[in-house]
């Protein structure tokens, strides 16, 4: 489905991540797997480092932290908050929303609007998407966009096939109307008949939590998991992927008559390297502009790979120069979406650490 | 389909010199999650095919791994070449 927008922008972008780090390697030697073994899927995945929440500490910890920098850098004032969307799979509670609980710690005006999604992989433009519609509204002139979660709660320490690579983090983008008629390109697609290949199957209304579900059962390579806990059909997603997102950026570059050379980055959800190397293969995208590092400094943060693409590789372009821009996020729902734009001349562009 | 050229293939993914058709996949050291991901990826960038992990896994020898990326590539329209 196309969708477009015409004068609006992302005016700035801050990332959260844990301070808590741990290492790929380390959490390996846990399983007992040789450490030949851990390095080849390092060199070949890109594991390495990622950032995780500590006990207890929740998205909207995150979030606050990331408001109150912004309030604090004078980046944002508080009554300059029109919209305020949180964009996770991994919310506080089931009521009130996240984006409520946000609000209320913060204090902020009572003329807002504050809405949840629960988006997974393709929430970070799929959240844009949403936050340009808003703009349309005369009353709404900056939208706060949170993609957030604490997924590594949710992961079973004893499954390799996705314990050591998730991260967590929170990223806060500012979009804004602007002054030139630009126009930003976007098309979104998805398949719920798919949507067993990554869920949590317990815990809502469907299967609640019992402590039956919370019992770990062996479901082969060594791995034990619970209802409780995500689970990621990793090689259904690996077949997703390459079927699926080239067709997806090919589409919207013929929509717009960009080329893979009119584009100066493809900024791609993050699974690991491989994927992604693959994906650059099949587009035929040099590697240079579909840069893969999340995953090896961050671990997979969900929808907040993007954001931290951007605000870990491109910190200083993107304040000093206009790129031309393609996001593309794939993942959980099934969901894909891809968005065309000028990105850059942003008003702050950071990384900071929830301590 | 190059049978040949596919075990050279394989031979690559598990960073050993030689496959034969009638080796056992599950017999190879290196035959683990990350080598039936770069089977899957490399029938997808080579032949054009989509396989899934359960197939792969349900085959035995290299030769019906072989068979199985023939059978589908086969089965795909024409136009869905290989690149």
């Amino acid at each position: 489905m196309k969708f477009s927008f015409r004068g609006k922008r992302i005016s700035g972008l801050l990332v959260v991540v844990p301070a808590n780090e741990r290492s790929f390697l380390e959490d390996m030697k846990g399983f007992k797997v040789p450490e030949a073994r851990s390095l080849k899927l390092k060199e070949v995945m890109g594991f390495d480092k990622r950032r995780v929440a500590l006990p207890g500490v929740c998205v909207s910890d995150l979030a606050i932290c990331g408001m109150q920098h912004l309030f604090k850098q004078g980046w944002l004032k508080s009554d300059e908050v029109d919209a305020l969307l949180v964009f996770t799979q991994t919310p506080d509670y089931f009521m009130p929303s996240t984006s409520n609980i946000i609000h209320g710690r913060l204090g902020l005006k009572q003329d807002v609007l504050c809405l949840d999604s629960s988006q997974a992989c393709a929430g970070f433009v799929i959240g844009l998407m949403h936050g340009f519609m808003l703009l349309e509204q005369e009353s709404i002139k900056k939208v706060v966009l949170i993609n957030g979660d604490v997924l590594s709660r949710k992961a079973s320490p004893k499954d390799r096939s996705i314990y050591p690579l998730v991260g967590d983090a929170a990223a806060i983008t500012i979009l804004e109307r602007d002054d030139q008629d630009s126009v930003i390109h976007a098309i979104a697609k998805t398949d719920g008949s798919r949507s067993e290949a990554f869920m949590i199957p317990a815990g809502g209304f469907r299967l609640p939590s019992t402590p039956e579900t919370a019992v770990l059962e062996n479901v082969g390579d060594n791995n034990f998991r619970a209802k409780d806990h995500v689970f990621m059909d990793g090689s259904a997603i690996f077949n997703f992927v390459q079927t699926e997102v080239p067709p997806l950026i090919q589409g919207l570059l013929a929509w717009t008559g960009d080329s893979i050379d009119s584009v100066d980055y493809f900024l791609c959800h993050q699974p690991n390297r491989f994927m992604l190397e693959k994906l650059a293969d099949k587009m035929n995208v040099p590697y240079a502009k579909m840069p893969n590092n999340v995953v090896e400094h961050f671990g997979n943060n969900g929808s907040a790979t993007i954001p931290t693409l951007m605000a870990f590789n491109l910190q200083k372009r993107l304040l000093q120069e206009s790129l031309r821009v393609c996001f593309a996020g794939f993942g959980g729902g099934l969901a894909w979406a891809a968005m065309l734009l000028n990105l850059g001349r942003l008003n702050f562009n950071a990384l900071i650490e929830y301590q | 389909m190059d049978k040949l050229e596919f075990y050279q293939r394989l031979a690559a993914i598990l960073d050993i010199e030689e496959v034969k058709q009638d080796d056992t996949l599950t017999e190879f050291e290196q035959w683990d999650s990350l080598a039936i991901l770069s089977v899957l990826a490399m029938a997808d960038a080579k032949y054009g095919v989509t396989i899934k992990a359960h197939e792969i896994r349900s085959v035995v020898t290299a030769a019906e791994l072989a068979n199985l990326v023939e059978t589908k590539k086969n089965q795909n329209a024409p136009g869905l070449v290989p690149t």
